[in-house]
């Protein structure tokens, strides 16, 4: 395969922090990669070195075969970071028109790419109004929009779905899925497993400025997921119920609020242990199903810690 | 380099800039405001025409039988004149103290006592005469004393030729008609020798005073024609450092510095671009000031395009535009956001504005703060502009200021860029 991003052992070091310990990953020609792990994992500082905005400490980037301060790199990615990083006081149109002419495109040819991006991610009937007043989900759609404007080979997306509802998170996983049916290849940092789950080819698990972990998704839980997962729905949530379910089946348990998920190796022998332990410490179960194990599964597993701590 | 990039940092800035309501205020409306403000309070319509004192007179010289008695003084004072504009708006008082009181009410500019027997010493001597000038302002003292003053100074010459007009009558019945004497001069008569004699004592130099001062000091249009290219330079100056402070700060704040710098933009591209669209800000504004103090104040600011010299004005508006947007620059190192930095550059420039000659005429200023007016070069490039916009000046009269100014801003400028690129690095890791 040819990788169109390379990343040889990066260290990144702000004063006596050291943000990246050693990273190496790789992007194909085609693929969705996505870098997984919760806030402050390093995520962001590598996508800057990677879009040649900071330099490493130590180790070796190749963009398209080029160092990322060239700008022949720089042309080919389609950089969306995690702040919208918008002029407010432009229409979407008009911020759109700006980037196009960064990337050296203007004229018709550049209205009609503006038009046929701001269809895409439904703002065409907004691409008139100033930005300051566009909310969270629009500016975030209207960013992603920018980072296609040039048609670029590769497209570096951080957190690009933060902040947005279910129903516009997805189409905004159409479009990096058709782009990857394009050809094209997508750098993905996220904190959402289902994100990475639906979108990614492969996977990396980023911790504490380090790869934990590689892989295709599907191989990923199978491997350092747990065998099953015992998710229980409760009217209300005892407190202590987590510390106790702990106790008795000896394995990793996520509260989210009145949703119980427990890591099993034996759910037949675990599922009357949890239950009865609710009903003692005053709990209510509403449903009850075991299922298969998510990326956040496999990192709780390799970590301890949840993705969204 | 690829003009397009810099063209889409000039649309994005001048679309965007426009559009905030507090940036329009500063570089349009502010300078409107307080030239109408001097338009219409310091130089009002009426500036140049002859002041009206308000005179208080107490008359105690009423029954004396000299034809120049104190009612007749009171009758001159009442009618006298200057371009058609009477000069005293006479009151007569009953006593002194209600005159004083007066005075200290504010309601009169000055007051004069005319003793009893006026007239009389007027003819056999030397009158006396007592005057109370208002000091309710320091400026209100010199004016009022500066018209009292030369009224009495004329009224005494008058009244002395006169008095010898008279003496020299009943004199010259005595001097034979026909006695000559040699002089200097050649041969007179002695009777003419007599008359300039006297003439001589009583007024020994007969100096005539003119005022030759250019136009752009007297004349209303010329002064609000001086005051609007001051305007534009006080604009130019706050604005310029506002655009060059908040280039680099506004863009990291609002993270977008590093979207920008993730494109294949070159900081140089950037740097012209915004640059560009200063400029481009700057000259609407400029244009917008000086129209509208022509349409409206009617200023007198003349630029004729076939006149080689007059373009040496957008000359050095672009002059100053570089020489504060790279001040700008410089200040953007100290301003941590674009808040501060904004508010530190107005400050900065409406300060500057005021002690450095640009806004007030350098005469108006200490001795200490036109040296720094001397060495400022903005206020430079203002003078050249007011020098050939208002006073028409010739082309080698402005030459070596305007050499001196390419230079400095060259110089400014380079500074500017060193820092902007500096700024730059400290954000993003080039």
């Amino acid at each position: 395969m040819v990788y169109v991003i390379e990343v040889s052992n990066v260290w990144k070091r702000y004063g006596d922090k050291e943000a990246l310990k050693g990273v190496s990953i790789r992007v194909g020609e085609g693929e969705v990669v996505s870098l997984l792990g919760p806030n402050g994992a390093g995520k962001t500082t590598l996508i800057s070195i990677i879009v040649g905005i900071l330099k490493p400490t130590k180790g070796i980037v190749k963009v398209g075969g080029m160092d990322p301060k060239d700008p022949n790199a720089r042309s080919i990615i389609g950089f969306c970071p995690q702040e919208s990083a918008l002029n407010g006081d432009l229409t979407g149109r008009e911020n759109m028109l700006f980037y196009a002419r960064l990337h050296g495109l203007d004229g018709v040819r550049a209205k009609r790419r503006i038009n046929e991006l701001l269809e895409k991610v439904g703002l065409l009937g907004d691409a008139d109004r100033l930005v300051r007043r566009y909310s969270g989900g629009m500016k975030r759609r209207l960013s992603l929009a920018i980072a296609l404007i040039h048609d670029p080979k590769i497209l570096v997306l951080d957190e690009p779905t933060l902040g947005m509802d279910p129903g516009m998170r997805r189409r905004v996983w159409d479009i990096v899925k058709e782009a990857r049916d394009k050809g094209k290849s997508v750098l993905l940092a996220t904190h959402y497993m289902e994100e990475a789950d639906e979108l990614s080819d492969r996977v990396y698990i980023v911790h504490e400025g380090r790869v934990l972990i590689e892989g295709n998704p599907q191989q990923l839980k199978e491997e350092y997921g747990p065998p099953s997962v015992i998710e229980i729905e409760l009217y209300k949530s005892p407190s202590e119920l987590g510390e106790n379910i702990r106790k008795v089946v000896g394995s990793n348990v996520m509260i989210d609020e009145c949703l119980l998920r427990v890591h099993s190796k034996s759910p037949d022998e675990d599922v009357p242990k949890i239950i009865s332990q609710i009903y003692n410490l005053g709990g209510d179960v509403k449903s009850l199903r075991v299922t298969k194990p998510t990326l956040e599964d496999v990192f709780l597993r390799l970590t301890g810690r949840r993705l969204r701590e | 380099m690829k003009w397009v990039r810099i063209k889409a940092f000039i649309v994005a800035y001048i679309k965007a800039l426009f559009r905030d309501k507090a940036s329009v205020f500063w570089i349009i409306v502010w300078p409107l405001l307080i030239l109408l403000m001097t338009a219409y309070i310091f130089i009002p319509p009426s500036f140049g025409n002859p002041v009206t004192l308000n005179l208080g007179v107490v008359n105690n010289d009423v029954e004396s039988m000299s034809p120049f008695n104190g009612t007749s003084f009171v009758v001159m004072l009442k009618e006298f004149e200057y371009n058609g504009t009477k000069l005293f708006e006479v009151k007569l008082y009953g006593n002194e103290s209600m005159l004083i009181n007066e005075l200290r009410r504010g309601k009169l500019d000055a007051g004069i006592v005319i003793p009893e027997g006026f007239g009389e010493e007027v003819i056999l001597g030397q009158a006396y005469l007592k005057v109370y000038i208002s000091g309710e302002s320091v400026y209100d003292f010199q004016v009022n004393k500066a018209m009292l003053g030369e009224f009495m100074r004329q009224l005494s010459v008058h009244i002395a030729l006169e008095k010898l007009r008279m003496t020299m009558k009943y004199v010259m019945k005595w001097v034979p008609e026909n006695v000559t004497i040699r002089t200097s001069h050649g041969v007179m008569s002695l009777r003419e020798l007599i008359w300039r004699y006297m003439l001589g004592m009583v007024l020994p130099i007969n100096a005539s005073v003119k005022e030759v001062a250019p136009k752009a000091v007297v004349d209303r249009p010329y002064l609000l024609g001086w005051f609007s290219l001051g305007a534009i330079g006080m604009m130019l100056l706050y604005s310029g450092f506002s655009i060059g402070a908040t280039t680099i700060v506004e863009e990291k704040e609002e993270g977008r510095l590093y979207r920008i710098l993730s494109t294949p933009v070159t900081e140089i591209e950037m740097l012209i671009g915004k640059t560009i669209g200063g400029l481009v800000v700057l000259a609407i504004s400029s244009l917008i000031i000086v129209v509208a103090a022509i349409m409206l104040l009617h200023a007198k600011v003349e630029w004729n395009p076939l006149r080689l010299v007059d373009w040496l004005v957008p000359l050095h508006l672009l002059l100053i535009s570089i020489m504060t947007i790279s001040i700008g620059l410089m200040i953007s190192l100290i301003a941590k956001t674009t808040k501060g930095a904004s508010n530190l550059a107005t400050v900065l420039g409406l300060v500057l504005a005021f002690i450095t000659g640009i806004w007030f005429p350098r005469e108006w200023m200490p001795k200490s703060l036109r040296i720094l007016a001397d060495i400022f070069p903005i206020t430079w490039s203002v003078d050249v502009m007011r020098d050939i916009m208002v006073k028409r000046a010739m082309l080698h009269e402005v030459m070596i200021p305007t050499v001196k100014c390419v230079f400095i801003t060259i110089g400014i400028f380079t500074i500017g860029i060193m820092l902007y690129r500096k700024m730059i690095r400290k954000y993003v890791e080039m």
